[in-house]
């Protein structure tokens, strides 16, 4: 197995007034291709700081963060949007969908910043949202959908681009477990049939335990556990 | 990112805020209506004046003399381009440059009416001709220059308004026109009554067989002097227009077609020559040359072509530069008060873009998470506020128009109720039409640079979480 991504003694610090906040403070793991992680915590345990540092949001304070022979730490603003573009992309609890644009414009914006010309991102966008069951309701924007279709959406977008990497930020946090169930068993399939390497944040342990392949547990932005999930 | 998705976004953006985009639209398009309605007013009241003093016969004008060695070198300095300090170095120099550039000429005679005639540019040369004549109506007689007007002098200048009468009909008619002050003299209180009655003009000549010939009173009897008497029509008067130039305007007492002064010129200059031989006549017929140039911006080049020539050359084009140059700063004072509105509604345009990002922030963090770059950011941002700056610049050129119109209605109403001629006081040439508009984008562009800015550089992480 080829390792996608690996982190050094990687460190975050926030600077809040006159004391600094240690987000992260020390941490080093890797993920393999293909894996499906879920990172677990309470929060300000420092997991959604380090989702964030691998999506190329925010910039580690000290330590490597390797992505395919990448790093991270070393990419200029312009390089990180690169990587945005092309090698993750990116679900939040929140679902983000930009609220004046219909379901089919929220996936092809992410084309259009990828410049993909037009009839081709359409074609995807059709393709995307048809394969989520979202067929019929391209048209509609997001306060006119369901939480789950509101994610099922986002899913599609952070597909769009066709990344390496999905990166899923308490991705159904604001779903009832129904819902919850319908997203992760779209997850687990992009996992398993299209080999899509997935991080997952969650404070959900029995959700991550369910799907993951491993859990790995921060507190105060140390790794305190690792463990592998036999069952997913 | 492609140009057109860039702008396609920018559009919905602001298609989404309506009521903030169309005020704020409104905003720019008054301050450019301001601006434009000013310069409008500037370039219109320009215009009215070059064309009036353009009409004038000043400024489209140059006067050739006989070239002179003035003392101290003036000529030559003319020649050299400017006087001034240094004026004798430069015309030494250009003397050295080439020492036979001009050999003073004094030919001013029909064969240099064609030459000069040919030169590009050129629309016209007739002489400056001022023919001593007695002037008798009834039994009282005044001796007089009798001034050449050529045809071409038609509603030009002097002639624009002929208050009674007309102009004359040909280059040989014998007819004439009178000064106002000359009709006067004739008849105090009723000089209108003149028009249709003739005046006799006597000029000298030698003798010949001419019908009214008298001996000249003192001529030497040898010389066979005779006095030829014409009756010339009075065809029309005019309001004598005194002025520095007014030769080139061939204003005179009594006013003849270029064609009989011509004549009276010939014959009184061989009387001369036969009575005074080789004495007090030059070797040319004309004293004077006007040169009327196809556009007043000719006239420095062909002023210039004429001293290489070796003639003197005289024009009232500087004058016209320096009104000019008073315009341009009317202009300037004009375009600032109408700035004014435009800098206000710029300001309004920032304040709408900095709403804008405060309201979108959460959507910038989300572009930028899903692979936005930092200058796709800026480019929706300027091309909203460029969108803005063209629609406030059209709309604003319009309404311009529309208010310069209704001003111009009011004022001509009132210019000719003071007993004015009415005119255009705005004027909209394309190019200030294309100005006000390009002016209007890059203001807006420059109000817009700052949100634009501060949207690209805003922190994702921070932009995503703001409600």
């Amino acid at each position: 197995m080829t390792t996608l991504l690996q982190t050094r003694d990687l460190k975050k610090h926030y600077r809040m007034g006159t004391s600094t906040v240690r987000a992260l403070d020390g941490v080093s793991l890797s993920v393999e291709q293909g894996e499906f992680v879920a990172l677990l915590g309470t929060s300000g345990s420092g997991k959604s700081t380090l989702l964030n540092l691998v999506a190329g949001l925010d910039r580690p304070t000290e330590g490597s963060l390797r992505i395919f022979d990448q790093d991270l730490s070393q990419m200029s603003r312009a390089e990180l949007n690169v990587h945005r573009r092309r090698t993750v992309g990116i679900i939040f609890q929140s679902f983000n969908l930009v609220s004046t644009m219909t379901a089919r414009e929220n996936v092809t914006l992410a084309m259009m910043f990828a410049g993909v010309p037009r009839a081709e991102r359409d074609a995807a966008a059709d393709e995307l949202l048809g394969s989520i069951g979202l067929g019929e309701r391209q048209q509609h924007r997001p306060r006119e959908l369901s939480g789950g279709e509101q994610q099922r959406v986002a899913i599609a977008r952070a597909l769009s681009n066709k990344p390496h990497l999905l990166l899923a930020d308490e991705p159904t946090g604001n779903l009832d477990s129904h819902t919850s169930r319908e997203i992760m068993a779209i997850l687990q399939h992009l996992n398993e049939r299209e080999g899509k390497t997935i991080i997952m944040v969650t404070h959900d342990a029995p959700l991550a335990r369910a799907y993951a392949h491993r859990t790995i547990t921060l507190l105060d932005g140390v790794v305190v556990d690792e463990q592998r999930e036999p069952g997913a | 990112m492609t140009f057109r998705d860039t702008l396609d976004l920018a559009l919905r953006n602001l298609g989404e805020a309506k009521l903030r985009t169309s005020l704020t639209t409104l905003g720019v398009s008054i301050g450019i209506a301001s601006l434009a309605g000013m310069v409008s007013l500037g370039v219109g009241l320009q215009d009215q004046f070059v064309s009036r003093f353009t009409k004038s016969g000043l400024f489209d004008t140059i006067s050739v003399t006989p070239g002179q060695d003035l003392p101290g070198g003036l000529t030559r300095m003319a020649f050299a381009g400017r006087g001034g300090f240094g004026a004798r170095r430069r015309a030494e120099r250009a003397a050295k440059a080439s020492p036979e550039a001009a050999p003073l000429r004094s030919d001013l005679n029909d064969d240099t009416i064609k030459e000069l005639t040919s030169m590009a540019n050129v629309r016209e040369v007739y002489p400056s001709i001022r023919v001593p004549v007695e002037a008798k109506f009834g039994d009282e007689s005044e001796g007089t220059l009798a001034a050449g007007v050529p045809m071409s002098a038609k509603d030009q200048g002097s002639f624009q308004s002929i208050p009674y009468g007309r102009f004359l009909s040909s280059d040989t008619a014998a007819e004439c026109l009178l000064s106002l002050d000359m009709a006067k003299r004739i008849d105090d209180a009723n000089p209108q009554s003149l028009v249709g009655k003739d005046l006799t003009l006597a000029h000298g000549a030698l003798g010949s067989g001419a019908a009214t010939a008298q001996p000249v009173p003192g001529a030497m009897p040898s010389a066979n002097a005779s006095r030829i008497d014409v009756p010339f029509k009075i065809v029309g008067i005019i309001e004598r227009e005194t002025g520095p130039f007014a030769g080139a305007a061939a204003v005179s007492g009594v006013m003849i077609p270029m064609g009989r002064a011509r004549e009276i010129l010939l014959a009184t200059r061989t009387l001369t020559q036969a009575l005074a031989p080789g004495r007090g006549v030059g070797n040319a017929p004309y004293n004077q040359l006007i040169i009327k140039v196809q556009h007043p911006q000719n006239v420095q080049d062909v002023e210039e072509q004429i001293r290489k020539k070796g003639f003197s050359a005289f024009s009232l084009n500087d004058a016209l530069q320096g009104a000019k140059r008073a315009f341009i700063l009317l202009d300037i004072v004009l375009s600032l008060i109408g700035s004014i509105a435009l800098a206000v509604s710029s300001l309004g345009i920032v304040n709408t873009m900095v709403m804008s990002i405060l309201e979108r922030t959460r959507e910038i963090g989300i572009m930028k998470a899903i692979g936005g770059s930092d200058g796709d950011i800026r480019k929706i941002f300027l091309i909203e506020a460029s969108a803005i700056g063209f629609l406030g610049g059209v709309s604003g050129v319009i309404l311009g128009w529309i208010v310069g119109r209704i001003v111009n209605f009011g004022a001509n109403v009132y210019i000719q109720n003071q007993g004015g001629t009415p005119g255009n006081l705005f004027s909209l040439p394309f190019w200030l039409i294309g100005g006000a508009i390009g002016f209007s984008i890059s203001i807006s562009l420059i109000a817009g640079s700052y949100p634009a800015a501060r949207a690209a550089r805003l922190d994702p992480i921070r932009a995503l979480r703001h409600d």
